[in-house]
């Protein structure tokens, strides 16, 4: 077996057992005791269950919202550091997750109060904010260059960052005190969502972006050594580099969506997982998904469990771990 | 967009040649893929810096032949190659290989015939010396395909027909400039094309690094037969290396032949204004041409 | 006592002014403890209030038609509509109020820059500070002196007073259900919920009206909660505050109905959720007494009929 294949094999071996025991177990974990026998026990009347309840309402979507979360944040991640060839790229440069932002302010501060196929206004606003924030993005890129230049992407990116945040700022700032606590709350992440309905509503994008993460891989080997030796390779460049950003780009939409945005995974995961297994996007991107999925459900086990009964945002706990950690990046390049 | 009126790879069975011949060319720029024009037919240029186009080229190669694209900075060469690498499209006009044109032919089959070398490698993520020979398999494999045992074989090859096979585990980063450049025709190598291109290979390396990348290309050309065509301004370079010449000046190829008819004084005041002596060198064994004082060209 | 017999003239005079001298000499030695040496020069007639509470004990204790600006956030009594804004909390609109002359300003402690700005243009202020239920009526009877009303401020506040101490009364030992007061979370679904701690005057209020908070252990006035401690902690009674006016039966139902995902609460079961709307739920005021019978009506609807 080549080197490649076997590191593959044993990467989704090990960090798919990570994933999946964070999901098994996280259910499992918390500041109520309950018991496994109990929750699965079908005399019980589910209404008068607390084990149950509290396994399947609270804590089972929660982890699964995380794994969700946390594995599409990471591979959006590893694209965009793909794309954009930089390693310090995340999924919040290009300025999705402030078009998911704004959306949600907004939805916050006028107090809408519909909602549509079983989510919520903030979350539904909030996809549609990303959406706006990666169509200007797109035709900013596109409007110099009929092709797809990575460097206009990256300006257009970090430029629309710069003023949806200046935007989210005058709303808060509108916004009156109670309104105002809310939309910081959003701003840290928050993954309690109370019932399967967000969830489904994100798993097709999810999933049709995940579909476009598995072509991806070979193409971004080549893109990231460089776009004239990935095309004298054979790679449709500019087709790879759309559907690169678009799937990225609406998978993190969706991400932040249903869990807000939740900071750090996006670059720690890729890195960590670069370190552990290699460069070769074949691998990173699924095991970046893997453990990225692993991490944001143990991050959340944390965040809900460290100050009970407080709830901790979980964009904190990811927060104080990521900083830490590129310190420690900084000091160990020499 | 280049538009070319008749650019083709023609395999001459008989002879047992394939020529590339490129006749009438007239190109606008193109950076990238995208339409940024500077057309010279018109005499218009934009604003954008692009790269130069190309008009009116003749060229022609032979199948196993080393060949040197020669000019002043500006003239069009790499704009000449990335056509010939089928990375520009023609405006109007076909490009063809053997007799098919070459916007026909799927890119990933077309990466299995014709193989380039950038000028320089920046990599974006620490990958190894094999994974980037192995990178050049890619064009072989399905869609989904991981590479197996003979890919493998074949990439290692590779690597030690450029004499990097040492260095198969060192992540390429940390390779000196010499090393990087051998181990990305490797990598090309690996690709086992007909065709190599190569754009201004030893732009950026010293003097030991010139010679170990002008032999390894000349064994490569004596043993597997391999079709070379090389952008390059360094002359002597050029003169020891190739066969044949195509010298372009301002877009336009003045002049394409065999190196000792094209290399002369002459040749090289009106493409670099220039005076230099152009003489056969006794210990080198090729012409070898020395400058001696700048001209001012009008 | 009855004088004797001198006509008006300089005798009655001379008692009204005797009596006058007195009774202010009386005044002044009982609010002593009060506001600045200005205070005691005069009783401030332009009044400026950061602070809807106090606008609101302002009012109550009629010292209304002083009042000459009022925060961004006050809505009560509807006499304050037509009055100038002159910000809040976090933006307070110094030149406005300089520009209104105003010879009182009642700001918040945490409002540091302001207060000293307000000092360097020499006016004097009064420092409001965010307590406890019992700190309502002191602060109004402190406010009352500070504006010259003490005895209107004090009929007030004993009103107030009596008003919870009745409703104390009628509950008392009556058993005190599980309570979850929820004063905030995301529209149409049980996300972001935030609900009162063991601190803060509706806290006061929900244990005055007869109910057992669910996190009275947690010393914070709010807090988010996680569904998984909802559940566990089964609350027997939900009251939720908006601090709008009332909202369409429809949104309200819905708003209601967003509890089911949550079938097996306790007060889900019995259907004792409750959402209280209106501004008064949100202002630690005079009308304290209106949100209190709020909560006692919802707590124990058997006690205090709707």
């Amino acid at each position: 077996m080549t080197d490649v294949r076997r590191r593959l094999a044993v990467s989704m071996l090990v960090f798919g057992s990570l994933a999946f025991l964070a999901v098994i177990g996280a259910p499992l974990l918390g500041t109520t005791p309950i018991r496994l026998a109990r929750v699965f026990d079908r005399s019980i009347p589910f209404a008068d269950n607390v084990d149950a309840q509290i396994f399947f309402i609270a804590r089972l979507p929660r982890a699964l919202a995380g794994a969700l979360v946390g594995a599409t944040l990471a591979a959006a991640g590893v694209v965009f550091q793909a794309l954009l060839r930089n390693p310090l790229a995340t999924p919040f440069t290009l300025g999705v997750s402030a078009g998911a932002a704004l959306g949600a302010m907004l939805a916050i501060t006028w107090r809408l109060h519909l909602s549509l196929w079983g989510v919520s206004a903030v979350t539904a606003a909030s996809f549609i904010g990303s959406l706006c924030a990666v169509g200007i993005v797109y035709a900013m890129a596109r409007a110099r260059h009929r092709g797809f230049s990575t460097n206009i992407l990256l300006l257009a990116g970090v430029t629309l960052n710069s003023f949806f945040s200046a935007l989210i700022l005058f709303v808060q700032y509108l916004a009156d005190s109670a309104e105002a606590l809310r939309t910081m709350r959003w701003l840290m992440g928050d993954l309690d969502i109370a019932g399967y309905g967000p969830l489904l509503a994100a798993l097709p994008l999810c999933t049709v972006a995940f579909v476009a993460f598995a072509w991806l891989p070979r193409a971004l080997n080549l893109l990231s050594l460089d776009t004239d030796a990935a095309a004298s390779r054979g790679v449709n460049v500019l087709r790879v580099q759309r559907v690169a950003f678009f799937s990225a780009s609406m998978a993190t939409g969706a991400a932040v969506s249903l869990g807000g945005p939740i900071g750090f995974i996006g670059i720690i995961i890729p890195h960590l997982v670069r370190l552990m297994v290699g460069a070769d996007h074949r691998i990173v991107l699924p095991a970046s998904a893997l453990f990225g999925a692993a991490f944001l459900v143990a991050a959340d086990v944390v965040a809900r469990t460290a100050m009970a009964p407080v709830e901790l945002p979980v964009g904190i706990i990811t927060a104080l771990i990521g900083g830490p950690f590129f310190l420690w990046l900084l000091v160990r390049q020499r | 967009m280049l538009r070319a009126d008749d650019v083709t790879y023609v395999h001459d069975r008989g002879r047992g040649r394939m020529a590339v011949v490129a006749k009438g060319v007239s190109a606008s720029s193109a950076a990238e893929g995208s339409p940024a024009k500077t057309s010279l037919n018109t005499g218009s240029t934009s604003a954008t810096p692009a790269l130069p186009g190309v008009q009116d080229v003749s060229v022609a190669i032979e199948r196993g032949s080393v060949v040197g694209i020669l000019g002043p900075n500006g003239c069009g060469k790499t704009t000449l190659l990335r056509l010939l690498a089928g990375m520009l499209r023609p405006e109007a006009g076909t490009v063809t290989l053997n007799g098919t044109s070459m916007a026909s032919i799927a890119r990933a089959a077309l990466a299995r015939s014709i193989a380039v070398v950038p000028q320089e490698t920046h990599l974006a993520f620490d990958y190894s010396v094999l994974e980037i020979a192995l990178m050049g398999r890619y064009p072989h494999l399905g869609t989904f395909e991981l590479e197996g045992p003979r890919d493998v074989a074949i990439a290692r090859e590779a690597l030690a027909a450029t004499g990097t096979a040492a260095l198969e585990h060192r992540l390429f980063a940390t390779l000196s400039g010499g090393e990087k450049q051998r181990v990305v025709i490797a990598s090309a190598l690996a690709q086992q094309a007909d065709i190599l291109l190569l754009d201004e290979p030893t732009a950026s390396l010293d003097l030991g690094y010139q010679f170990d990348i002008a032999h390894l290309l000349a064994r490569l050309n004596r043993e597997r037969r391999l079709t070379i065509v090389v952008a390059t301004h360094d002359l002597n370079f050029a003169a020891g290396l190739c066969g044949s010449l195509v010298m372009m000046s301002e877009g336009r190829v003045v002049a394409a032949g065999a190196t000792g008819d094209t290399l002369t004084s002459m040749s090289i005041q009106a493409l670099y204004g220039v005076v230099a002596d152009v003489y056969p060198h006794h210990a080198a064994g090729h012409l070898t041409v020395v400058p001696l004082r700048r001209i001012r060209r009008d | 006592m009855k004088l004797g017999a001198g006509g008006w003239g300089l005798g009655t005079g001379g008692w009204a002014l005797g009596a006058s001298l007195t009774l202010a000499t009386v005044v002044l030695l009982a609010g002593g403890h009060a506001a600045s040496p200005l205070a005691q020069q005069h009783a401030p007639l332009r009044i400026v209030s950061l602070v809807p509470s106090a606008t609101e004990m302002l009012f109550a204790m009629g010292a209304g038609p002083r009042v000459v600006a009022v925060s961004s956030y006050d809505h009560f009594p509807p006499e304050v509509e037509r009055l100038p804004r002159i910000g809040a909390l976090v933006d307070p609109d110094v030149e406005r109020i300089l520009s209104l002359r105003p010879d009182l300003v009642i700001a918040y402690s945490s409002q540091t820059d302001f207060l000293a700005q307000l000092e360097r243009a020499s006016i004097p202020v009064y420092v409001y500070r965010h307590g406890s239920l019992a700190d309502i009526t002191v602060g109004m009877r402190d406010l009352g002196i500070r504006v010259g009303l003490a005895e209107q401020a004090r009929a007030a506040a004993s009103a107030i007073d009596r008003g919870l101490a009745d409703i104390r009364t009628r509950l008392a030992g009556k058993r005190r259900p599980r309570t979850m007061l929820v004063i905030g979370r995301e529209p149409q679904s049980l996300r972001a919920i935030n609900v009162s701690g063991g601190y803060g005057f509706l806290h006061d209020l929900l244990d005055l009206a007869g109910g057992d908070n669910l996190f009275a252990g947690v010393k914070r006035e709010s807090m988010m909660v996680a569904t998984e401690t909802i559940l566990a902690r089964a609350p027997e009674v939900i009251i939720e505050l908006h601090y709008s006016d009332r909202a369409s039966s429809d949104t309200a139902a819905r708003e209601r109905e967003a509890w089911n995902l949550l079938p097996g609460l306790p007060a889900v079961k019995k259907g004792r959720v409750y959402l209280l709307y209106g501004g008064e739920l949100v202002v630690p005021g005079p009308r304290v007494v209106l949100t209190a019978q709020a909560f006692a009506r919802a707590l124990h609807p058997d006690v205090l009929p709707h």
